[in-house]
Formats: C-alpha cells, structure tokens, sequence
C-alpha cells in the first residue's frame, strides 16, 4: 500500500518525463488502434463487396471448374452439372444456412461497335439469385433480370467503355464446349453500379435460359451453386462440413476466404505491417522507461539505501520501481486508448477516402469507394494491457539494479 | 545477556592492493537502555562501527551478536528482518522519503515494521510520537518545507515510532547549527529515558560528547577509550 503510494508519488514528482514516456506510449496505442480499426474496416468492406456480390459465403463446383477459375483461365464449360435434390439438400441443411442459387458462368469476349472486352457472363436463375446476392438493389437504369429474355444487365464501367445505354445492342462471343465462339445478340436490359470494380467492369448478367442454349447446355445446368450464410463467421467452418459430406459426388464446397487468397494474405500482411510498426513504437517506448528508470535509480540512490536500512527487502524496492513503470504505462495506455477512441469514431462515422492514398481497385481489392473504421473493444483491452506489461518488462533490469546496491554504499553515496 | 556482543571486530575495506583496515579488532558490549556516544575524529571507524552494529554490513573477522544473534551467518533477506524491527537509524543527511510527508514517512516506518496494529493505532501511535519531537503542527509538511532540525526531528520519530530496542545515529547534529543540535539531543535523552530506548551515535563535535552517558572514543579502528558517566 506504501509502496504504491510512493510509487505514484514519484510518478507526479517527475512529471515531464512521467509525460515524455507516456506520450510515446500513447501515441503507440493510438496508432495501433487506428491501423486495426482501418484494416478491420477495410477488411470488412472488402468481404462483404465479394459476398454481396461475386464469390458468395460457399460455393459448390467441381474440382477442376475451381482450379480453372482460380487460374484465371476460360472457364470449362463442359464441367457443368444439373443440380439433384439430393446435393440440394444437403445444402440447404447446412448450419446457417439462408439461400442457395445456381449459376452457369461462361468466359465470353463483349463487343459492341468495333471493340472487344473479355468478360464472364454470368447466367443467373432470376427467381432465387436476390436472395443470394445484392446486385439487384444497385441498379442504375432499365431494369433487372427477371423471366428468360436475352436482356444483359451489365455494370457502370462495362458501360462507360463501351458508351452503352439501356436498350443498346451488344454482341457476345460465348465460349462454348468445342469449336468457335458462339454469338449471342440482345440489347442492354439494365445498367448496375456495385461497390466491387470487379463486378462493374467485368461480368454481364443474363437469364440462365437463352445462355446455355446458345452454347447446347440443357437450361438447367450450372456449373456453381451459390450458397449465402446468415452469417459470414460460418462460413470456413460449414464450407468444410459440406465438403466432407459431398466427398464422392464429384462436387466441391469452398468458403469466400478460399476463393479470395489474395485477399486474405492482405489482410494477414496488413496486419503483419500494423504488428511491426507497432513494435517499432513499444521499442522506443521501453526504451524510455528504461533510462527514465535508470536516472530514477541514480538520483534516489540514498532514498533506497534509507529503505533498505529501514529493513525493506530488495524485492520490496524492486515492486516500487516496477509500480512506477506500470503507473507511466497505464497512463500512456489509458490516454492513448481515450485519443485512440475518438480517432476510431471518427473512422467509423465519416469514414475516409481511400483514393488519396492509392488506387485499392486496381490491387484487386473490391472497394469502390470511402472506408470505414470498425469498433473493437477487444483491441483497446489488448493494447492496453500490452502497453502495460512492455513497461513492467522495461523496468526490471534498472529496478533490480537499483535494488541490489549495497545500503552503505547507498546511504553514504560512493 | 547484553543487547549487543562485539568481539575482535576487523573490518577490512576493497580487495587486492588497496585495502583499508577500518576496524582492528574491537571488543564492546552493549546493554539495554544504555545511551552511548561513539567519539572520534573524521575517518576514524565511526560509521563503519555502527553500521556493523546496525546489521547494515556484515565485519571481515570477529563476531557482531545482536540479542544474541550472529549477524554474520544470516541471510540478506534475515538482516532486512532484523533491521526491520528492531533497528531504527538517523542519518547525518536525514534520508527522509521526499515524496511522503512527515507524518508519512513516520506511519511508513511503523508500517513495515509492524503490521499487526489497527489503522486507529498506528494514527495515534504516529501523533503521538510526532508531538514529542514538537512537530505536532508540521505533521503534513513534505520533507523539503521543513528546516534542517525539524528533518531530523522526523528522522528520530521515523526511528522511535517502531519501538525498536536500538537506534543507531551516524552524526545527526553534523548538519545542524549548535541551538538545533542541542534540542535535537535533548529530544533523544528525554525518549531514552521515558521509553528506555537504546541509543548509540556518533560524533566528531565535542559539544554533543557532553551528552553521553557513556563515551566511547575511537582511533584508527580502535576504541581507544570506553568511560561511564551518571
Ligand atoms: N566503502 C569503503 N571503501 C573503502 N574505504 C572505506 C569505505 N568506507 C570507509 N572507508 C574507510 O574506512 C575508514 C573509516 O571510515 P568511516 O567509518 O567512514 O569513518 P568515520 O565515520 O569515523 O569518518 C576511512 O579511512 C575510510 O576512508
Ligand atoms: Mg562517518
């Protein structure tokens, strides 16, 4: 009880550089929260605009139809499949589970006036695919797929290249089973803008119908089911229970994160660079603590020779000094975690604008537009007591060096 | 059996080729309640004497036995017990803690020495031992508002407040004018008789030697001689 009252005492006696060494600790916990509130909210946007509106939570295809798209390759259509009851079911019992659509993706080339532009048209079930994906909501002109008229929604940007509007005439080479190219002709039928540059750019949606005539597929084939969770936390988990209860049928399931690598290992690389800055800062912080302990050792030499003398043990002036670091800790802490706080509202209300820093769209990142911090109170906890302990830990050696000086050298201070 | 047995104390200071024989065999006996005064010239032995006696230090050869208890065989963290309890020491420079008042550092004192009283104890012991000093008014004074003498005056309460069965004072009146000095003296005179404390100090000032009850002079590491006085 003594020993904290003296060890807080001393913090107030030296207060500049109580507050030098705090502040650099703050300024750690501020950093680190807003870099975890930004990746976070990146993070978030990130897979939400993928499973909004490209790869959903889980999707079913074989084997070979997966390796293909990861590849980047055109897509095979001969990996295509009519869904049974049977892999329906099972899909629809997985935990969580919230709606299924099938689609047929076909590599295509679109082309309009005398230009060309490689896509993947997608041909959609028009009767469940809302309920899997939000592209219809964001539509900007004419309107959205509904029954089997050859209509194409395509996106924004799609749109801009080309200089189309709703009710313009487009060409399309589908790549069928075999042989050349099959053509396909319609008109625009609507125009949508999706938070995912992807999207925008490079899919044209139609009916599932008029596409898999053209290239001689029965109209029920698919070659993905897409499955929406109620919850993306589910996702990894029943992807692996789906896969293992579909072992031998020939399909496959996969959750978003396997379908996004990329993306997750920016996000682990994200966090990696917030990690070592982060060290980065606790390292100049401790080494503060660690000279500002130093000098307090030097000038109350005879203070702990007195308290040695009055028959404290050394593990007794250890704890003061040790008291001391974890007060400029939890100060540095607790004012960083205030700032920290008000930062990431900020984050979170208004966002900010990432095009001042780089181009995500063009790294491959679905973010359209402005980006928003997430709140994480585990994070403040964490930091929090991190920052504390860097500071105990920086204390020890100069604590024990203080403690183990000899009294009378102490007292008499030689 | 005497508070405190010292036989052919040797103190030797630094290894190798500097050494320096502080103490050369001193042979002393202490009993309770006496109020003695070690006298000698600057360099004499004085501290070395009473820090030994203090179990601060640990002597080169001979035996130091307080109550007993040969200081010699025991641990760091035993002479830290010992100090503890039954040991109170002034110094010439005071060491109060800066940080606590003088009200503080005398509670801080009975804190760690005894931890079995009562909250309301420990306040009236702390008062009341503060009153007798005469700092009953500058209790809540941090060290650096009180004047030398009154430091010292919470140095000698600091000491008394645990009840310990010796205080050892290395020069407490080197520091202070020779008014302050006296009453600083007369304070610890009128605290071994009325609490029949022990009391061993130093001092080179011939002034303070006038006080002794019994004078202990010192030479060369030596006790050159060892006078009773009523
Ligand atoms: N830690 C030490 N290291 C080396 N020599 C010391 C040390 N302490 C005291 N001495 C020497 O021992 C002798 C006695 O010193 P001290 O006990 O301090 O005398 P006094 O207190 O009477 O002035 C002196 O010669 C002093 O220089
Ligand atoms: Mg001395």
């Amino acid at each position: 009880m003594y020993l904290l009252t003296i060890a807080l005492r001393n913090l107030l006696r030296r207060r500049g550089r109580t507050f030098l060494i705090a502040s650099i600790l703050a300024l750690a916990v501020i950093f680190f929260l807003f870099m975890e509130s930004l990746m976070s909210g990146v993070m978030d946007t990130t897979f939400s605009n993928l499973v909004d509106f490209e790869t959903p939570h889980i999707e079913v295809a074989t084997g070979e139809f997966f390796a293909r798209a990861d590849d980047d390759q055109v897509l095979p259509p001969g990996e295509s499949f009519i869904p049974d009851e049977t892999v329906l079911a099972e899909i629809r019992a997985v935990e969580g589970f919230s709606a299924l659509t099938p689609v047929l993706d076909i590599s295509a080339d679109f082309a309009a006036g005398k230009y060309e532009f490689p896509v993947m048209v997608r041909a959609i079930d028009p009767g469940t695919f809302g309920e899997v994906f939000k592209t219809g909501d964001y539509l900007v002109g004419g309107d959205f797929i509904e029954g089997d008229e050859p209509g194409v929604v395509i996106g924004e940007q799609l749109a801009g290249v080309f200089d189309l509007e709703v009710g313009d005439s487009y060409v399309l080479h589908l790549h069928g089973q075999r042989g050349a190219p099959v053509k396909l002709q319609g008109q625009v039928a609507g125009i949508v803008s999706v938070p995912n540059p992807d999207m925008n750019l490079r899919v044209v949606l139609m009916a599932r119908e008029p596409a898999a005539s053209a290239i001689r597929l029965d109209e029920a084939s698919a070659n993905r089911i897409m499955v929406r969770l109620e919850n993306r936390d589910q996702a990894v988990s029943q992807a692996e229970v789906l896969g293992r209860k579909m072992e031998g049928s020939g399909l496959e399931a996969r959750s978003y994160r396997e379908a996004a690598e990329f993306l997750v290992s920016l996000e682990a690389w994200g966090y990696l660079e917030t990690y070592f800055i982060l060290a980065l800062f606790l390292l100049v912080g401790a080494i503060g603590i660690i000279s500002v302990m130093v000098l307090a050792a030097i000038e109350r030499v005879k203070e702990i020779g007195m308290m040695k003398a009055m028959g404290l043990t050394e593990g007794e002036i250890v704890r003061v000094f040790v008291l001391e670091a974890a007060g400029v800790g939890a100060i540095g802490g607790a004012i960083g975690c205030l700032l920290g706080a008000v930062v990431v509202f900020f984050m979170e209300t208004y966002g900010i604008s990432m095009e001042a820093f780089l181009d995500l769209g063009a790294l491959g990142v679905p973010i359209a537009d402005r980006i928003y911090g997430a709140w994480n109170a585990f994070s403040f906890v964490v930091i929090f007591v991190f920052v504390v302990v860097v500071a105990v830990a920086a204390s020890l050696v100069p604590a024990y060096w203080a403690a183990r000086k000899d009294p009378v050298d102490a007292i008499q201070h030689r | 059996m005497a508070l405190l047995e010292m036989e052919r104390v040797e103190k030797i200071y630094g290894q190798g080729e500097v050494q320096v024989l502080a103490l050369r065999g001193v042979d002393l006996e202490i009993e309770e309640g006496e109020f003695a005064t070690v006298f000698g010239p600057s360099g004499s032995g004085k501290t070395t004497l009473l820090n030994l006696i203090g179990a601060l230090d640990k002597p080169t050869g001979g035996t130091v036995k307080l109550n007993g208890c040969e200081i010699g065989q025991m641990s760091k963290n035993e002479l830290a017990g010992l100090r503890r309890k039954d040991i109170g020491f002034i110094f010439q420079s005071y060491n109060l803690i800066p940080v606590l008042s003088a009200y503080e550092n005398v509670e801080f004192a009975l804190t760690i020495a005894r931890k079995d009283r009562s909250r309301e104890k420990k306040t009236q012991k702390v008062k009341d031992i503060l009153r007798r000093v005469g700092l009953g008014d500058m209790m809540h004074r941090r060290p650096n508002q009180l004047s030398g003498g009154q430091k010292q005056r919470v140095a000698v309460a600091r000491a008394l407040v645990k009840e310990p069965r010796l205080i050892l004072a290395d020069e407490p009146t080197a520091n202070l004018d020779s008014e302050t000095s006296r009453e600083v003296l007369e304070i610890m005179l009128r605290m071994n008789r009325e609490l029949n404390t022990t009391f061993i100090f130093s001092t080179h000032d011939p002034m303070v030697m006038e006080y002794a009850r019994r004078l202990l002079e010192i030479r060369d590491g030596m006790i050159s001689r060892d006078e009773r006085r009523s």
